[in-house]
């Protein structure tokens, strides 16, 4: 398949033009030549591509989950993806020339509204690569602001996150603490946490503000959000997490959407872009991206991060999202969430599993199981189902999304029942 | 056009409501929800009228230096979209995730092949996480290896993002001028490059669109030195099939598939930023790795020597759909992309060169650096924003750094040689416009959506959000 438009006769004018014979002159400064083709299969035609592709994703088995962890299987209604794929979105970059970009700048603020109307925070920024690397941005802000290099993770957090978190320290020079005491940079929870658990955390952000450190609390399923107290209303400073519940499909785990929202006394110390509300010089409404002196592109090696590309287009699809589900929707998404996941952790209990989660939880939980997990999982895998994650020998980590129906609930107690 | 959150109460939801208690304590749950409820039609029109503010590849050319602003090719989204793909869960059983698992290891290998390198990571989100990533494996190598080396050469004509990925590594900078012909200045090099010196970070061909001359040089003498060479692969689309960054003798590189590999830009990303490296630093790139075993593809997360993992799952895998369906599309006749890319940015530069200046008369590779400084101050920028008025997207402006007045102009391989004129007889009429009409172009535009916007006192009263009445 070919996607050059220059015919034969034009690539001999324009050779003319430039004053060489063949392209081979335009790069024959390129050192070391490579003097062979390169070792790649023959090119397709469109038709044999599509086949091809057809045939490979047909090698994966989709199956109905009551798996999270990080991952969750929400609905996202058709017109997403419809406004989603139009090219006037898709196909621009960066918005830098304000002018010809209003649609996406002001997408982006209606965004940054969203997440600061959700997580009761003052300020939000325009999307970070994922949840796991807007903790360690999170990280890296707490200790760019107080000079501290000491983190505090509360137990809980995603593994995943954890590891990455790990990695980031690891090239940054921070490190891990046990205390939380006048060397602590910033206190991290999840909340939910790992296992599902909710708490108020004010507990913990009067704990870290007493020593002078930042409150952190990461939201790995934010459909959470719709019922639960905001995070800056039990005194976070920093809310980081994972849109991707918002009308991004599961896609073997990304592109996904990392946010982050702070309170106003951070906001020249966040990173990424930024889109503020202003005037044209004819004194119309428009947008443009804004304290751009923290960025890269202008601060270099004193810029307050490296980021430049983000997640822009995931952060379209969670705006649209949360549009068409308005706060109606949201919230019956959330209900339903928490309730199908009540319903099966009850008929689970039922049977003889025991329940682990010390604290309420929202739509995931962590339960015992009466027999060897991972007999559970397979006999729920031939019915067509992934029960959930193995955590050891005899737990396992349970998810309900709107998406999981009763029947689906029913079918998954009574196949597990003719195993026990 | 309004926000979101000024249309009135309407009716929403696509979800069927049920009676279901939230048997939760107040001190847990919210008091309110302060969101819209809008119809779908009137969102629909929100979000299309929205569109209609924006421009992109597929609305007009769009020659932003750097950033490879190509067509992506409508079947590359459609393969993305097939739902055995789109709707498998990350933490799937190996035997479930055949499909994809396959996919990420065959694009690794085609990337190795094409980039000359020996592994490949595919986490990385996007071009600046490929550097961390870089910088983090070449902590690890030299603690490792016992060494204490603190320094990063980076050139004056790099990205912003080498060193803003240095400092965040704490690595201590060392810029290295240019010379007259475009390269990095081998004699400054020479002296800089000291036995505490871990890594040379290089953008080839470079950001003036220049291929270095004395690379092969370059790498010999870090080589040398023990210092390790990194390539910020932004400028691939100049390279495919012709010279491999592996063999000028990189031991690093990150690829931005949404640049070279045409996976659409999104209104600034998602990207994806795959890291290569040569095989003695196989061992610390992230885990998971994808490891093919009895013609079956496994996901590994043995950690030997890895630095850990830098995504929450695998990296943007939606993006490596479009990119691996990208490179089946032009298979070994790959080398046309760049051919082509270089054939168009040097028949542009042929046609502009008499009006702007050249900061370095060379040919250039897939991009070139023109200078409109002798049409005074502000000028990049005014005929930037006179472009807007013609149809076009304008090129980068103002960098690198090193040109003053620069306007960085990257046409790509899949423009026609119709729009390549229609584009030089705009600026040409620019430049003209200029001279006879000054006031004309430093007030434009006058056809966009809005005119020139107030960044002054966006930053100074702050106006970032949407806050409930």
């Amino acid at each position: 398949m070919d996607f050059i438009p220059v015919t034969e006769k034009d690539r001999n004018e324009m050779l003319k033009q430039i004053g060489v014979s063949s392209i081979d002159d335009l790069v024959k400064e390129f050192k070391p030549a490579l003097t062979r083709k390169l070792n790649l299969p023959k090119p397709m035609s469109e038709f044999e591509l599509m086949q091809h592709m057809k045939t490979l994703s047909k090698k994966n088995t989709i199956l109905k989950y009551f798996l999270g962890a990080g991952s969750y299987n929400h609905y996202i209604p058709s017109a997403v993806n419809h406004l989603l794929m139009r090219g006037e979105f898709s196909t621009g970059y960066t918005p830098y020339q304000a002018e010809i970009s209003q649609g996406t700048l002001q997408a982006i603020y209606e965004f940054q509204s969203f997440i600061c109307l959700l997580t009761g925070m003052d300020i939000a920024n325009a999307s970070l690569y994922d949840g796991a690397s807007a903790l360690s941005e999170a990280v890296l802000l707490s200790s760019s602001y107080n000079g501290r290099n000491r983190i505090f993770v509360k137990d809980g957090l995603h593994p995943q996150y954890l590891e990455v978190l790990k990695t980031y320290c690891e090239g940054t020079e921070l490190e891990f603490t046990n205390e939380i005491d006048e060397k602590t940079t910033c206190v991290i929870a999840q909340n939910p946490d790992f296992y599902g658990n909710i708490e108020n955390l004010g507990y913990l952000s009067e704990k870290a503000h007493k020593v002078g450190a930042l409150f952190v609390t990461c939201v790995v399923e934010p459909t959470s959000l719709a019922i639960l107290k905001e995070p800056g209303n039990y005194g976070t400073d920093i809310v980081v997490g994972e849109g991707q519940s918002f009308g991004i499909p599961i896609n073997f785990g990304g592109p996904y959407l990392g946010f982050m929202a702070v309170k106003d006394f951070l906001l020249k110390k966040i990173p990424g872009r930024i889109c503020g509300m202003t005037t044209d010089v004819k004194g119309n409404k428009g947008f443009v991206l804004t304290f751009q002196a923290r960025e890269q592109h202008i601060r270099r090696e004193r810029a307050t991060s490296n980021i430049t590309t983000n997640q822009g287009l995931m952060a379209l699809a969670s705006t649209i999202y949360l549009a068409l589900m308005g706060r109606n929707g949201l919230e019956t998404v959330a209900k339903l969430s928490y309730g199908r996941s009540h319903l099966l952790h009850k008929k689970l209990v039922s049977i003889g599993f025991k329940p682990l989660n010390k604290k309420p939880f929202y739509n995931e939980f962590i339960i015992k199981t009466p027999k060897p997990s991972s007999g559970i999982i397979s006999a729920l895998l031939k019915k067509g189902i992934i029960g959930g994650l193995e955590l050891g020998d005899d737990m396992m980590l349970i998810c309900c999304t709107e998406t999981n129906t009763i029947q689906d609930i029913e079918s998954f107690v009574s196949t597990v029942g003719e195993i026990l | 056009m309004k926000l979101i959150f000024e249309y009135e109460e309407q009716i929403t939801g696509h979800l069927s409501d049920e009676d279901i208690p939230i048997e939760l304590p107040d001190d847990l749950t919210r008091n309110e929800l302060p969101l819209p409820n809008v119809s779908e039609i009137d969102v629909i029109r929100h979000y299309t009228n929205l569109s209609k503010k924006n421009f992109g590849v597929d609305i007009g050319f769009y020659p932003l230096g750097s950033c490879t602003m190509k067509y992506n090719p409508k079947i590359n989204e459609d393969v993305a979209m097939l739902d055995g793909f789109r709707n498998l869960h990350p933490l799937s059983k190996d035997d479930c995730a055949q499909g994809s698992l396959q996919l990420m290891w065959q694009l690794e290998q085609y990337l190795k092949e094409i980039t000359g390198m020996d592994a490949f990571s595919l986490q990385p989100a996007a071009g600046a996480q490929g550097e961390l990533l870089g910088l983090l494996i070449t902590k690890a190598y030299f603690k490792q290896k016992g060494e204490k080396r603190i320094k990063a050469i980076i050139p004056d004509s790099a990205h912003g993002t080498n060193p803003a990925t240095a400092a965040m590594c704490k690595y201590e900078i060392i810029v290295i001028p240019t010379d007259s012909r475009g390269n990095i200045d081998l004699q400054k090099f020479k002296q800089s490059l000291t036995a505490d010196t871990a890594i040379v970070m290089l953008t080839n061909p470079n950001t003036l669109g220049l291929f270095e001359e004395n690379i092969l040089e370059i790498c010999d003498l870090a080589h040398k030195n023990g210092t390790l060479m990194y390539c910020d692969g932004a400028n691939m689309n100049a390279m495919l099939g012709i010279t491999r960054p592996g063999d000028q003798g990189f031991d690093m590189i990150h690829l931005n598939l949404h640049k070279s590999f045409s996976t659409p830009h999104g209104g600034g990303g998602p990207g994806s930023g795959v890291v290569g490296v040569k095989s003695f630093l196989a061992d610390y790139l992230p885990i998971p790795r994808i490891i093919k075993q009895d013609n079956k593809y496994i996901l590994n997360n043995i950690k030997r020597r890895s630095v850990g993992r830098v995504h929450s799952f695998y990296g943007n895998f939606g993006m490596l759909v479009r990119a691996y369906s990208y490179i089946m599309s032009w298979g070994t006749d790959i080398r046309k992309v760049s051919e082509y890319a270089v054939l168009n940015a040097n028949y542009l530069l042929s046609l502009l060169k008499d009006i702007y200046d050249l900061p370095y008369d060379r040919k250039c590779a897939h991009e070139f650096v023109i200078s409109s400084e002798k049409f005074g101050e502000k000028s990049a920028l005014n005929i930037a924003k006179r472009l807007l008025d013609y149809g076009f997207h304008p090129p980068t402006i103002y960098f690198p750094l090193i040109v003053h007045e620069a306007l960085m102009i990257e046409p790509t391989e899949t423009e026609s040689k119709e729009t390549l004129d229609r584009f030089s007889f705009v600026l040409r009429s620019i430049a003209d416009e200029i001279k006879e009409s000054p006031q004309v172009v430093k007030g434009a535009p006058y056809t966009t959506p809005v005119g020139r916007l107030d960044e002054v006192s966006a930053a100074r009263k702050p106006n970032l959000r949407w806050i409930p009445k």
